[in-house]
């Protein structure tokens, strides 16, 4: 069996030490470095880009809070805006409506006192006319005469 | 058919003598270079154009570099990463050694006990080296751990020394015998195509399928060995 004859035991150790302290000298001189260089790199690489994400996610979050405290304020100011708006609103209609009745009150006032003198004066007409009419009829009937002074009495109790 | 023994022969190239000791430069001693040659090529060809986004090529250096790197780190720690070349080279090595020796009238210098048992022994004195680096005198303590009674040191501190020099035998062995006996099966079943005739088909589905199985056995037990030797550097580094 070849792999038990020792007496090449020298030279396979000699090259075999040449060989590999070559390949130790090749790889740990040229291959290891360019590899650990480029790992490192993407490592680093990455290591900052998540980092850079960290930060960009705490500052989105803090926008996010701010904006949620802009919008909880912008809501509450609205919503008080809308109320204030409202009190104005109902203020301005009873103060309208106030002044409303109030004109059409003082309207009324000044209708009934117009119709209540148009009324006297139309009484006061009638009543005129009467005294004028009523002796002349009761002449023309034949009867004793009337004067105008006894009609008004009569007028003045009838109207009382 | 052809002895499938004679794969395994070693034969000189470059017949060196210095002072008795014969060192030629053989089969063997030819695919550990192209072992050697091969990897850095490769290695070098898919690190030519790097990004920050890898392509496929520069994928295969990384993802190494990466199962290494975590491989250290679960066995020996942190503090083994300062070996990362070392481990890595033996990985290489090892995978790189195993594939060229599938390819038709390649010669594996793993399936060496010699070859082998040399990485083997090469890991050892590292080993050793950075034990004693660490824990200096202590790390004869890996001979007698503590807690064990002064009167068993005689019984304990051979044994913990076989233990101790067992574990390149059966890194060896391991490797070894997986590479011998996989080739073994491709040599035998190749035998029979031609004896078969216009059946010969047959074996030679068969060995395709073998081959694909042999680079999975390969890169297996170059992961395997490599693991072993981060469990025994994590024992150099580290109190019993």
């Amino acid at each position: 069996m070849p792999q038990l004859d020792f007496s090449i035991f020298p030279s396979q150790f000699f090259w075999l030490c040449i060989s590999f302290f070559c390949m130790l000298f090749i790889m740990s001189r040229f291959i290891i470095p360019k590899t650990a260089e480029m790992i490192n790199l993407r490592k680093n690489k990455i290591d900052a880009d998540l980092e850079e994400a960290a930060k960009l996610k705490q500052k989105v979050e803090v926008s996010l809070q701010k904006y949620n405290e802009a919008l909880h304020k912008a809501t509450e100011e609205a919503n008080l805006s809308i109320l204030k708006a409202k009190e104005e609103l109902h203020q301005t209609i009873e103060r309208r409506q106030t002044e409303l009745n109030n004109e059409l009150n003082r309207q009324i006032a000044e209708s009934e006192k117009m119709i209540a003198t148009t009324k006297k004066r139309a009484h006061e007409q009638i009543d005129d006319m009467v005294t004028e009419i009523v002796p002349e009829i009761i002449k023309k009937l034949g009867f004793s005469k009337i004067s105008a002074k006894d009609i008004k009495s009569v007028l003045e109790s009838n109207g009382d | 058919m052809a002895n499938p023994m004679e794969q395994f022969v070693v034969k000189p190239l470059i017949p060196i003598q210095i002072g008795g000791v014969d060192i030629s430069f053989t089969n063997s001693a030819l695919f550990m270079v192209l072992a050697v040659v091969c990897s850095t090529i490769l290695l070098g060809l898919c690190l030519r154009k790097r990004t920050l986004v890898p392509q496929i090529a520069q994928s295969i250096p990384e993802v190494l570099y990466e199962f290494i790197h975590s491989l250290l780190k679960e066995n020996v720690g942190t503090e083994g990463l300062k070996y990362f070349p070392f481990i890595f080279c033996l990985f290489t090595f090892v995978a790189f050694g195993n594939l060229l020796g599938l390819f038709p009238y390649a010669f594996t210098f793993t399936s060496h006990l010699t070859a082998v048992g040399s990485l083997s022994i090469i890991a050892l004195v590292f080993n050793i080296i950075i034990g004693i680096k660490k824990k200096k005198i202590g790390w004869l303590r890996t001979f007698l751990p503590k807690g064990i009674p002064l009167a068993l040191a005689p019984l304990i501190i051979p044994i913990e020394m076989i233990s101790f020099l067992s574990k390149p035998f059966s890194l060896t062995v391991r490797l070894v015998a997986n590479m011998t006996v996989g080739h073994i099966m491709l040599k035998i079943i190749a035998g029979f195509v031609a004896a078969l005739g216009i059946f010969g088909i047959v074996p030679i589905l068969f060995n395709c399928c073998i081959v694909c199985f042999e680079i999975f056995i390969a890169l297996l037990q170059a992961f395997i060995y490599t693991v072993l030797s981060c469990i025994y550097l994590g024992d150099a580094l580290h109190e019993h």
